[in-house]
C-alpha cells in the first residue's frame, strides 16, 4: 500500500526530519520505501532520504509492503502530521 | 648521513605519509569535540549515527576521506559521502543552517563527484552565517556503522587534512 504525502516544513525533509522518519520507519518490519521525482529510496536508510534533497512543496510517495504495512502507514502519517513535516 | 641516506629515508617515509589518507581525517580547522557535545539532540544522541563534531575557526570543509559524493542538499549547508571503504558520512554544516537557504555557503562538489582528503567540499563565510545560527558547531555522522562506534583519539584544536584523530571499532 501506499500513501501521497506533500511536504510543508519549510526546511524540507533535512538532518531532523529525515531522522524521525527513517527512526519511525525502522520499528516495522514492511519494506518501506520514499519515492520522489522517480528516484526510489529505502526509508530506513537516513542517507537515502537525505540524498534525494526534498524541498518544502514536494510531493513524496510512501510505500510500505509486507505483515505490518498498513499499521506504518498510519504510524508515519501520524509522525508526518504531528511533527508538521507535511500533509 | 649522506644524500644516499636522506633520499631513501625520502623514499621510505613515503608510504608511512600515504598510509593514513585511507582512514578519516580532520575536514575543518577548528575545536575537535565529541558528538554528545552539539547542542541538537539529532546529533548528540547519535539518532543519526556515531561520529564527531568539530567547531570551526575556518570556513572551508575538505572531505575526510577518499571516496564520491552522495549528495550536496540543494541548501548548500551539509554535504553527503560514501568512502571507499563503504562508510557513508555527512557533513552537517552548523546547527539549523537548512533555514539559510544556501546564503554564505558555497559548494565546490556535486554529487557523483570524486573526492580526496584533499578535496575543498564547501566555503562557508563564518562572519555571515555566525549571527545567523545557534551555533557553527558541524557534526559529522558515519550514518551506516551498524553496531560499530567512533572513538575519538583527540579532542580539542584540530587542522583540516590531520590524520589518526578517531578509530572504528
Amino acid at each position: 500500500m501506499e500513501k501521497i504525502f506533500t511536504i510543508t516544513d519549510e526546511t524540507g525533509l533535512h538532518a531532523r526530519p529525515a531522522t524521525v522518519l527513517v527512526n519511525t520507519a525502522s520499528k516495522y518490519s514492511a519494506e518501506i520505501t520514499l519515492t520522489y521525482r522517480d528516484k526510489k529510496v529505502n526509508l530506513k536508510s537516513i542517507m537515502g532520504v537525505m540524498s534525494l534533497g526534498i524541498q518544502q512543496g514536494a510531493e513524496i510517495t510512501i510505500s510500505a509492503e509486507g505483515a505490518d504495512a498498513e499499521e506504518a502507514i498510519s504510524a508515519l502519517t501520524e509522525t508526518i502530521t504531528t511533527q508538521g513535516l507535511g500533509k | 648521513m649522506g644524500i644516499f641516506d636522506s633520499i631513501k629515508n625520502l623514499f621510505n617515509s613515503n608510504p608511512k605519509t600515504e598510509e593514513p589518507k585511507k582512514g578519516i581525517c580532520a575536514p575543518i580547522t577548528g575545536k575537535l569535540l565529541s558528538i554528545t557535545e552539539v547542542p541538537d539532540p539529532v546529533f548528540s544522541q547519535k539518532m543519526m549515527g556515531d561520529g564527531f563534531a568539530i567547531e570551526p575557526t575556518e570556513g572551508k570543509v575538505y572531505s575526510p576521506v577518499a571516496g564520491k559524493v552522495l549528495n550536496v542538499f540543494p541548501t548548500k549547508h551539509a554535504v553527503a559521502l560514501e568512502s571507499n571503504d563503504g562508510h557513508e558520512i555527512l557533513i552537517h554544516f552548523g546547527m539549523d543552517t537548512v533555514a539559510l537557504k544556501g546564503e554564505g555557503f558555497t559548494a565546490h562538489v556535486a554529487e557523483g563527484d570524486t573526492v580526496t582528503p584533499d578535496t575543498l567540499l564547501l566555503s562557508v563565510d563564518l562572519d555571515a552565517v555566525r549571527p545567523k545560527v545557534p551555533s557553527l558547531v558541524t557534526p559529522v555522522v558515519f550514518t551506516n556503522l551498524g553496531e560499530k562506534v567512533i572513538d575519538l583519539k583527540k579532542t580539542g584544536p584540530v587542522t583540516h587534512g590531520e590524520v589518526s584523530i578517531l578509530e572504528i571499532k
